[in-house]
């Protein structure tokens, strides 16, 4: 039965290959502001989605009817862009090899009652106001099944589960945040004590600061937010070969610091394992930029075959133009603690989150900018000494990874509203001369 | 399949609960089609068909969503009872008194106009007409990527509401646009035209791709792409800045347009996109710009994506003030937020889809044109430089601090457009350079801009929305 609606696809497709998807969820979110429930959702979904090759050419289609006719007229669709569009240059044709995929945990029940997960916000809400802290955030859990297929008789399927939450304490207008993505769960409670703490750090004492470079703590979620513009500008298959991405010209050599590893790591059982790609590869772990090194970029199988390099089992949308994408970044740990970090530090700021970082500024030496948000605080001497406002910065990646004084041996998860089957797993870490300004 | 009037009427009768106090049901049809070609190879031909049914519950003082994309009749009625049952969890932690501003009930038809209905349009001439434009942009070595992208749209949508609306509405519509990505060495430089990501949006059909004309604009944009490679970089310092109008309708969209909606400004959006520094204290007192400066939410436009006939609270569209010479005097509201400032709500509420839940959006949010023509406003500018075409934008979560990287700039010198400049960025904060506004551009500089992409939501939801604008100038702009 899992593999009916895929079957039925393929047997309607015609063309010479093809393969398709079929994704179903059932999410649960619950927003919440002001320490109340503000907006509470349930949504049950499934689509799928069909790629028809005709003398490698390529035709995509989507539907979220499943009747015959509506697969029949499906298939029609993909069969004509197929037939209309042009031939991809070196395309090698769909996956063959149907090795196994590996055996993860991805399973867990996740999925709690609304009536469960409004109860633990409520506990939350309480001991906030004993704080004198509200919230606001959101806590959602989602059980989806992935089922795909192609001509050449690859089969994969699996059911895995994800809870995640994002917690902002706010007092007086000082904030602060955690967040965490797991297949397991997560605890809202416990994230609003991490929130709370950090609202209430140095409460009442503010502190401002002359544009310049400053030695900076930049938590996982800030980590995660220029990682993902990362995957955009340099990791994935189009900027490699559209020559934007920073690795063009140098694979195999060093690009940033030499104590800076970043895999893409789907079966790391701690991380949000994930067993195959949508072109029903099998995962394993892709190193990026091995201390230092660049390696690869990711791709899918289209531009694995175009520009020559391993098959990386990045392909996470049939048809899109980014031919492959890192969905789990996974920045290799160090051996400090954040207090070491901290007690290290002359003169720095500790960033707790990134707002609305852009990362199109130059390409080339992945130089980005955005703000500070929800828990921004000034070091002096090995403390932390005052809040500071939020602040912009603009900054090259390149050369912020070149100067990494340090990395947490603890490693927290952030997940992403684009990423429906990973997110980013790093380190806390200290870099210095970061701009502020 | 497309469910009857009695089918949605039939669920929200099926919704039994004696603290139901306002309940609505939405069925959405999406129609997309994507053609994108790439250095002379189609690279992306995507169709997809998204249906949803989705029913909203205000019981007693909790909010109650559910949605599925099965819309059987059987499924719908399921829905609505997955409605009740959120709203049941919300009450244990609402948020107190729910406060609805009134709606007439209204039964209405409406679609939007096109002429030449995209999907009449065959696969091969919209590959055709992207190849012809984009083709002769990589006659030099270094265009590394000639690309151009064509966006088909349709969305039918069913609202019916206790309150005793039944409202269809059609949207059709169109975007295009190609782009020229040249390297030379470390140098890197793109150019777009009309605009980036995906080009300029219209509601209408066929017509408004040919209207564009990509073929005439490749060869321009690649010689520009080129030049930019070879260019000075634009100098930091401090300049009046002439913003050219494309640029300036993302100037609206991100420090306008999103402080101006209700529900960040009331601390509900707060996790994710974040608050506003407008708050309600500051209505009809604070200047938020100079006296040139009008804005207006509008969605009545004729053939702007930003329109509509009814907002998914069943309010019919409307045009309003937002900024009324330089005065903060309006916000975006809905239904249920509208009462907390008292007032009732001016209908910009809207959801992606049937499967999301409506969350205040813009609409149409446009600086009003002014009087002074872009030769005038050139010619009187001493020492400055003129910025177009967005590249990189970026602004705090109250939407305060921003900094945007532009495509192109040129110097102004002595009231002469001079030099080409690379990687112009500039940045300030919102009140400071709207007040620093001292020439708007006359009606022949204004255009409306199609943005199919605006972000907001959790889960995220991207919306259509427009925004017309003139070139203007800004003095004593901070460029880095």
């Amino acid at each position: 039965m899992k593999f009916d609606v895929i079957d039925r696809a393929l047997e309607a497709a015609g063309g010479d290959e093809a393969d398709a998807n079929f994704i179903s969820s059932d999410a649960n979110i619950t927003r919440f502001a002001n320490s109340s429930i503000i907006q509470n959702m349930s949504e049950v979904s499934a689509e799928l989605t069909l790629r028809v090759v005709i003398d490698s050419a390529i035709g995509v289609a989507s539907t979220t009817s499943f009747e015959h006719e509506a697969i029949a007229e499906m298939a029609a669709v993909a069969r004509e862009a197929a037939r209309h569009s042009l031939p991809l240059r070196d395309f090698a044709g769909l996956y063959r090899g149907n090795e196994a995929v590996p055996d993860l945990p991805i399973f867990h029940r996740a999925d709690i009652t609304p009536g469960e997960k409004a109860r633990a916000l409520r506990t939350m809400f309480d001991r906030g106001r004993e704080a004198g802290v509200h919230f606001a955030g959101s806590y959602g859990t989602d059980t989806a099944s992935v089922a795909c297929g192609n001509s050449h008789g690859v089969r994969r399927h699996c059911t895995f589960t994800i809870g995640e939450a994002t917690v902002i304490a706010i007092r007086c207008g000082e904030s602060g945040y955690a967040t965490d993505i797991s297949r397991r769960g997560v605890d809202v409670r416990v994230l609003g004590e991490e929130a709370t703490q950090k609202a209430t750090l140095r409460s009442g004492i503010h502190e401002k600061i002359e544009q310049g470079n400053y030695d900076a703590i930049v938590e996982p979620a800030a980590i995660a937010e220029v990682l993902e513009w990362m995957n955009m500008i340099a990791f994935s298959g189009q900027s490699y070969e559209d020559g934007s991405s920073f690795f063009v010209d140098h694979l195999g050599k060093r690009v940033v610091g030499t104590n800076f590893t970043l895999t893409d790591d789907a079966i790391d059982p701690e991380f949000l394992p994930f067993p195959f790609d949508m072109e029903g590869l099998p995962k394993r772990r892709v190193t990026l930029i091995e201390n230092g090194i660049a390696r690869t970029p990711v791709v899918d199988k289209a531009y694995a075959d175009r520009l020559g390099v391993p098959a990386t089992a990045n392909g996470w949308a049939l048809g899109s133009p980014d031919h492959g994408s890192a969905l789990h970044l996974s920045v290799t740990a160090g051996n400090a603690t954040r207090e070491d970090l901290i007690q290290s530090t002359k003169r720095g700021i500790w960033v707790t989150r990134f707002n609305y970082v852009n990362g199109l500024l130059e390409p080339k030496t992945a130089k980005m900018t955005g703000t500070t948000r929800d828990g921004t605080f000034l070091i002096r001497d090995g403390e932390v000494v005052a809040r500071l406002p939020n602040l912009r910065w603009t900054q090259s990646m390149v050369e912020a990874f070149s100067r990494i004084e340090g990395l947490t041996r603890e490693r927290r998860r952030t997940g992403a509203w684009s990423n429906p089957f990973g997110g980013t797993i790093a380190p806390t870490m200290k870099i210095g001369g970061w701009h502020f300004g | 399949m497309r469910p009857s009037r009695q089918q949605l009427q039939d669920a929200l009768k099926s919704l039994r609960d004696p603290s139901l106090r306002y309940a609505d049901v939405r069925y959405t049809a999406t129609h997309n089609q994507h053609v994108r070609v790439r250095n002379g190879e189609v690279d992306t031909l995507i169709s997809t068909v998204d249906s949803a049914i989705g029913v909203r519950v205000l019981v007693g003082n909790g909010w109650g969503f559910a949605a599925s994309s099965d819309v059987n009749e059987d499924s719908v009625i399921r829905t609505a009872k997955r409605a009740l049952e959120v709203a049941a969890a919300s009450n244990l932690a609402s948020p107190g008194k729910i406060v609805l501003s009134d709606v007439q009930p209204h039964v209405a038809t409406w679609q939007s106009d096109f002429v030449k209905d995209p999907w009449a349009i065959p696969l091969e001439r919209k590959i055709d007409h992207l190849l012809q434009a984009t083709e002769p942009m990589r006659s030099d070595p270094r265009i590394h990527q000639a690309s151009g992208d064509i966006s088909s749209y349709r969305q039918e949508k069913i609202f019916a509401s206790t309150v005793g609306s039944y409202i269809e509405q059609t949207t059709t519509e169109m975007g295009g646009g190609i782009e020229a990505l040249a390297i030379d060495g470390d140098e890197f430089q793109r150019r777009t035209f009309p605009n980036p990501f995906g080009g300029d949006f219209q509601a209408a059909g066929w017509e408004f791709i040919e209207a564009l004309d990509l073929a005439a604009k490749g060869l321009q944009i690649r010689d520009e792409a080129l030049a930019l490679l070879a260019a000075p970089k634009a100098p930091p310092g401090r300049f009046d800045l002439v913003v050219g109008t494309s640029q300036l309708a993302l100037q609206v969209h991100e420090s306008c347009g999103h402080p101006t909606e209700l529900d960040r400004a009331m601390g509900l959006e707060i996790s994710l996109a974040g608050g506003s520094f407008l708050q309600p204290s500051m209505l009809g007192n604070f200047r938020y710009g100079s006296d040139l400066v009008n804005i207006v939410a509008d969605a009545t436009v004729a053939k702007s994506i930003g329109s509509f006939a009814f907002d998914d609270d069943g309010v019919p569209a409307q045009r309003f003030p937002l900024i009324d010479r330089g005065i903060f005097v309006d916000y975006l509201s809905g239904r249920d937020t509208a009462p907390a400032i008292g007032r009732k709500s001016n209908g910009t509420v809207r959801a992606e889809s049937a499967a999301r839940i409506p969350i205040i959006r813009m609409t149409n949010i446009n600086l009003e044109p002014g009087t002074t023509p872009l030769e005038e406003i050139i010619a009187d500018t001493k020492r400055g430089i003129f910025v177009d075409t967005n590249k990189s934008w970026s602004i705090d979560d109250v939407r305060l601090n921003f900094q945007f990287g532009c495509e192109v700039a040129w110097e102004i010198d002595h009231g002469r457009l001079g030099r080409l400049l690379r990687n112009p960025v500039y940045g300030g904060t919102t009140p400071d350079f709207w007040r620093s506004c001292d020439a708007v551009g006359d009606r022949a500089s204004w255009q409306i801009w199609g943005v199919p992409n605006c972000g907001k939501g959790d889960p995220m939801q991207t919306m259509r929305v427009a925004h017309g604008a003139p070139v203007a100038r800004f003095r004593n702009v901070e460029m880095f």
